[in-house]
């Protein structure tokens, strides 16, 4: 375990309370050679942020006091399988931004967060659910991951069953494989940031981040849509199929969007969002 | 900041600097070599847009914090507005950080962002219109996480001259209060 430059700053550049803290723990030491108990974390103070003097920290940042020889050094962080959550790392599972000592805590942690934000914002937007009339509850925790993959989802579903059909050589398909792919992701993605803008533009209350995920989010249904058409080639089928995962989706963007404009001007911000979902159901039938 | 990477020291944590390094080569590796061996844009696009995304989670989640200290995030508070949050170690554990592994970090950032840069030049010369969409996005999420980590660690040096400044004033009036005590 390598010690970062040379001496460690001062312990009068700390707060005062871990100052006393320390000389506590100091006195209380009385041989350099024995692990320091798994104590909690310090609650985090009101000011600035504390590296948390746990055993679980990674081998640079020892805790103030002389640092544990053994339990620090098998603990590379980003190999860890699961270490035990640090304590004050759940509050942040309620969903509203992590929370103060986020900085140290493991990988595993950052991941299960990231994924459980995707499911809950999923559920919250696709789903019925008692927040869906405030738009500011509503996506509260936005992301883009969601987004992303169902975008990129959409676009591979449309151009995979673009090659379903016959086509002569391999250029050809790939050819056209490509251009449906490019077609649906920048249709997708730029059709977000336009109608976002539009609704910005029409005088509406809304957060640029946060329409555009769930937008994003809105195209779950025309994703089921998609694969149950690649699926089956009746087009009586699939026009009913479309229609449904259609009305699901404006459903889903409905009470975002109009609860972020004036009233008078509801029509205006949903028409261009009502008219992109039907251009991409048009995509899903006309593919084949 | 200099060129070289600081003598005398080693990196404290390899695994991460390798993480932090592997996702954006691989994103410009496969982008600079799909062009020639691979024939279909869909698995071109989706690939190296897949990398550059973990990348930008990588980095913003992970490497950012065990490298420099540094996080970020945007959180929309509750009268509806968004609010950036920026969360940086005190200023001990920053000053502890190893210079060579916030060095990496600095530089990579800088550097992938130039090289997407150059082969953006290099689409539109050519104007292939559907590789400049795969270059904007993997450019878009470069930018990102530089301009965050910038503005973090502005912050995080702010938030120190403030506490240095506080604790500089309440231990004078503390010297005094004390002075006076005695007399």
């Amino acid at each position: 375990m390598s010690h970062s430059d040379t001496v460690p700053l001062h312990q009068s550049s700390q707060s005062d309370i871990d100052e006393i803290e320390n000389l506590i723990n100091a006195s209380v030491q009385s041989a350099p050679a024995r692990v320091l108990p798994a104590r909690p974390p310090s609650p985090p103070r009101a000011s600035i942020p504390v590296v948390s003097s746990s055993p679980f920290i990674q081998s640079n940042l020892p805790p103030p006091p002389p640092p544990p020889p053994s339990t620090s050094s098998n603990q590379k962080v980003p190999s860890a399988p699961a270490p035990p959550p640090l304590p004050t790392s759940s509050i942040a599972g309620s969903g509203f931004g992590p929370a103060p000592n986020t900085l140290t805590e493991p990988v595993w942690d950052t991941i299960k967060r990231d994924l459980s934000r995707i499911v809950s914002n999923l559920k919250l937007v696709v789903f019925p659910n008692p927040y869906r009339e405030d738009p500011g509850k509503a996506l509260r925790d936005w992301d883009l991951w969601g987004p992303f993959f169902f975008i990129v989802f959409l676009g591979l579903a449309l151009s995979w069953s673009a090659s379903v059909k016959k086509v002569s050589t391999d250029t050809v398909l790939f050819n056209l494989q490509s251009e449906v792919f490019a077609v649906a992701f920048a249709l997708l993605a730029a059709g977000a940031v336009i109608l976002t803008l539009n609704v910005l533009l029409l005088g509406g209350h809304i957060i640029f981040f946060q329409s555009l995920s769930l937008l994003g989010y809105c195209l779950f249904p025309l994703d089921v849509g998609a694969i149950i058409c690649m699926l089956n080639d009746n087009v009586i089928l699939k026009i009913i199929v479309v229609c449904v995962t259609l009305a699901w989706s404006s459903w889903a963007a409905y009470p975002f969007m109009s609860s972020a404009v004036n009233p008078r001007r509801k029509a205006l911000a949903l028409y261009p969002v009502f008219l992109m979902y039907v251009s991409v159901g048009f995509l899903i039938i006309a593919i084949d | 900041m200099d060129l070289n990477p600081p003598a005398g020291e080693n990196y404290v944590n390899p695994k991460t600097c390798l993480f932090h390094v592997i996702f954006k080569a691989a994103a410009l590796a496969f982008y600079i070599l799909s062009a020639l061996f691979v024939n279909n844009f869909v698995i071109i696009f989706v690939v190296t847009v897949l990398l550059a995304a973990l990348d930008f989670w990588v980095v913003k989640n992970v490497s950012g914090r065990i490298l420099v200290g540094l996080r970020w995030w945007n959180e929309i508070n509750d009268l509806g507005e968004s609010v950036w949050k920026f969360e940086s170690l005190d200023q001990e554990s920053l000053a502890r950080m190893n210079k060579k592994d916030s060095w990496l970090f600095w530089w990579t950032l800088y550097l992938t962002a130039a090289a997407w840069i150059v082969l953006a030049i290099f689409s539109l010369i050519r104007l292939q219109a559907d590789y400049l969409l795969v270059i904007g996005v993997c450019l878009t999420l470069s930018v990102a996480n530089i301009v965050g980590f910038t503005k973090c660690r502005k912050d995080a040096k702010q938030k120190i001259q403030q506490f240095a400044s506080q604790t500089l004033a309440s231990h004078v009036t503390s010297t005094i209060q004390s002075a006076f005590s005695v007399v």
